[in-house]
């Protein structure tokens, strides 16, 4: 069973469409897959049709167990179920923080999943503060879509920095380019800087394509809005290159830079 | 409640009837048309069916099911028809598979064809809240054929219960019948003539206690003439190993039947018989040794060190090219007159009535006093030639009780169905292990000399030659030091048999004096 966390401390990056489809594509291989949506504006939810509501709300959620396991709905798609966000989670940094072992909650919150699942996906919300270091303490890795942009490069730095210091591990960290404008000089210069910069980075791009965007009124993973099309292939093969650099490093080989 | 229900469609039903009433009460959606075929496998002998397991493939997976159980229990991908289980790829599949599977080849039993339309149920949201599919299996993909079985398929999605409740509901009320324990599978195989479990080497036979120990003799020897003809057809065919094991342990247990059961026949037929079938298992002895060396052959090379296991690939290079060799030998041997005059007058034998001879003593002896009384004596023999074991133990005494044992073991299985079978199968549990000790110890040695002897026949000359001979002197080794571990197990082993509580049962089950203090 892998974890994998997809989270940005930077909002409006690409998160939650990167969650749909990477974990639409790993239930596709045939690996039981969970997505979580951590992220009260229960977006996740929304692009799988699915209400945005919990056992017993947020309280169900953070006491964990049955509420929470109830709460699991299966999605149109074979292999991959759903473990739907609603508003009232916008209070977990607050509510973890209270209680005894604050930055361990979610992650055994998210325990009992572990045999059921081959794959456990988490949606993130915009978050550096108590919330994040529970996902940290969560997964296996965290996966960061990074868009090549000063602020955006800016705001990794600041998270690197944050877990050397709370001495998470960052090589557990990784990135890959999302909502790229490859006619933009920027975004080029700056993604050979970043490949430079830092360690971990995916040899994969998601553009910015008006595909993707349109996931709001299909409310389908690309791959099924619109097989075969730049926005489809693009995640398959930044889905290829999670299972060949993160997950299952040993098969191929690894492609990982600067390391 | 998650599981998948499966509802039985009356063969004369308008096919989407169902679906399209509930379409008056449900959104619907209708999705295309799956057509899969899907390849049942069992090994000769029902492995998998023996324990309730069907192993079927379709697309480039493998599926295991329990039987008479829609679920599955484990899959894995695969790149060719599987065979051996060697062939299969690591796994839990594999792991599970592999102890029952062992060195048979799967063949395949029936190919399927299902052609099913799915649909989906949906909320408001469009969202998919349980799905519905009509299945047609049939045994060729033409569409005009008619189906095997037809199903409806009622599969919940995860979180909408309520929903499956009122569908199930709206099915039950449309007349539908849950089917729960019917499976494919025995009406596929029926429909291809091949019957479940009708293959199986162990000597399965009822015998009643009063009948006359001469036609007792032959109906266990006629199921033995059966189990030779049936594997004797697949032997040329190659498709695994076991087809020839099963007809040589045939011919074995003919050969100890003869000489065991002692005095039921005319002592002349009885004399020719032994022969010839001494005659017939010659015929196919090194094609059985060549082939327990080659079944080995990882088990072998786990025995050297990492820096020799490559050295050793010439010799079985060289003992497949002998074993082909072997295996055009015993064909041609198989295909002689003498062979088939042999068996041919053996069946006569067997299937004309008794004729009264002077030196048929107990042919008219109810068989259950004979066969207390063979088994018993058998038992004595076995406790003796082991007790003088543990005084001294030399290899040939060894082998001496291992062939008695032999004996004994085959005794109680033709007569098993004479006896309580509780009782008897713990005793023949218990002589198993003794016998799985001796036959280890027999093997080593066997296959130490066999190995020295082989090391005469490869040419000397090459390199490469030098190395294998390296390799097969570290082998010869290692097998030494095991033979040696498993001769320091047999006083153990041999005690445990030979112990009083064992010795009690087989007095109350065997002895003849037990029986008639009972009485």
């Amino acid at each position: 069973m892998t974890t994998l966390a997809i989270y940005s401390n930077k909002g409006g990056v690409g998160k939650t469409t990167t969650a749909v489809n990477l974990s639409y594509l790993a239930a596709q291989t045939g690996a039981k897959t969970l997505i979580c949506d951590l992220d009260p504006q229960s977006s996740a939810t929304y692009y799988f049709r699915v209400k945005p509501k919990l056992k017993s709300g947020a309280k169900g959620f953070i006491k964990g167990g049955k509420p929470v396991y109830k709460s699991v709905k299966g999605t149109d798609y074979e292999n991959l179920d759903l473990l739907p966000a609603e508003f009232s989670l916008r209070n977990l940094d607050v509510t973890f923080d209270k209680m005894k072992r604050s930055k361990m909650r979610l992650k055994k919150i998210l325990y009992p999943f572990k045999c059921e699942y081959n794959f456990i996906i988490l949606d993130c919300p915009v978050t550096i503060g108590i919330l994040a270091e529970n996902i940290f303490n969560a997964v296996d890795y965290t996966l960061v879509p990074l868009i090549p942009t000063t602020l955006s490069v800016r705001t990794h730095r600041q998270l690197l920095s944050f877990c050397k210091k709370k001495k998470y591990d960052v090589e557990k960290i990784y990135t890959f380019f999302s909502m790229v404008d490859r006619h933009k000089k920027m975004h080029l210069e700056l993604m050979q800087r970043v490949v430079r910069e830092f360690n971990g980075v995916l040899k994969s791009l998601i553009p910015y394509l008006a595909q993707i965007e349109k996931m709001g009124i299909y409310r389908e993973p690309v791959a099924v809005s619109s097989p075969g099309s730049v926005a489809s292939k693009s995640y398959q093969n930044l889905w290829d290159k999670v299972q060949n650099t993160i997950l299952y490093p040993d098969k191929g080989k690894s492609e990982r830079s600067n390391r | 409640m998650r599981t998948h229900v499966k509802y039985k469609l009356p063969d004369d039903s308008d096919k989407q009837l169902t679906v399209r009433k509930l379409a008056d009460q449900f959104a619907i959606k209708k999705e295309p048309t799956v057509d899969e075929k899907f390849t049942i496998y069992d090994t000769f002998d029902w492995r998998l069916y023996n324990k309730s397991l069907v192993l079927y493939g379709t697309g480039h997976r493998l599926f295991l099911r329990k039987l008479a159980k829609d679920e599955m229990m484990n899959s894995v991908e695969i790149s060719s028809r599987p065979v051996f289980m060697w062939d299969f790829p690591d796994g839990e599949l594999k792991n599970q598979l592999a102890p029952i599977i062992k060195m048979r080849a799967l063949l395949k039993l029936v190919e399927l064809h299902s052609r099913s339309v799915p649909h989906r149920i949906l909320n408001q949201n469009e969202k998919t809240v349980a799905r519905l599919a009509h299945e047609e299996i049939r045994l060729s993909t033409n569409k005009n054929a008619p189906a095997l079985a037809t199903y409806l398929w009622l599969k919940p999605v995860k979180g909408y219960p309520k929903y499956l409740r009122n569908l199930a509901k709206r099915i039950e009320e449309a007349g539908l019948t849950i089917c729960k324990e019917e499976d494919i599978y025995f009406k596929a195989l029926e429909a291809v003539d091949k019957k479940p479990g009708d293959y199986s080497a162990k000597v399965n036979i009822q015998l009643d206690p009063d009948m006359r120990a001469d036609e007792a003799t032959k109906i266990i020897l006629r199921f033995l003439l059966h189990v030779m003809r049936i594997n004797e057809a697949y032997i040329e065919k190659d498709l695994d190993t076991e087809f020839l094991h099963d007809f040589r342990v045939a011919i074995r247990r003919t050969r100890s039947a003869l000489g065991q059961i002692k005095y039921v026949f005319p002592t002349e037929t009885t004399n020719r018989f032994k022969e010839n079938f001494a005659f017939v298992g010659k015929l196919s002895n090194d094609l059985r040794d060549l082939d327990v060396y080659l079944l080995n052959e990882a088990t072998y090379k786990a025995m050297l060190s990492p820096i020799l296991q490559d050295d050793i690939d010439p010799l079985f290079d060289y003992l497949r090219k002998k074993r082909s060799t072997a295996l055009h030998n015993v064909m041609r041997g198989l295909k002689t007159k003498k062979y088939a005059k042999i068996l041919k007058d053996w069946e006569v034998f067997l299937n004309e009535p008794h004729q009264g001879s002077e030196t048929a003593v107990n042919a008219e002896l109810p068989v259950i006093d004979l066969a207390r009384k063979r088994i018993y004596k058998k038992y004595r023999d076995v406790v003796k030639t082991g007790n003088r074991i543990l005084d001294n133990a030399e290899d040939e005494m060894l082998h001496v009780l291992r062939i008695e044992c032999k004996k004994l073991r085959y005794l109680m299985e033709f007569f098993c169905s004479l006896f309580l079978r509780k009782k008897i199968n713990i005793l023949i549990e218990q002589l198993k292990k003794l016998q799985d000790n001796l036959g280890d110890f027999n093997d080593l040695c066997i296959q130490q000399e066999y190995l020295l002897k082989i090391t005469k026949e490869l040419p000397a000359s090459h390199q490469q030659t030098k190395k294998t001979l390296v390799a097969i002197g570290s082998l010869i080794g290692t097998l030494d030091r095991e033979r040696q571990q498993i001769k320091d197990a047999f006083a153990n082993t041999f005690t445990d048999f030979a112990s009083p509580t064992n010795q009690k049962l087989f007095r109350e089950l065997f002895s003849s004096q037990a029986q008639e203090g009972d009485a």
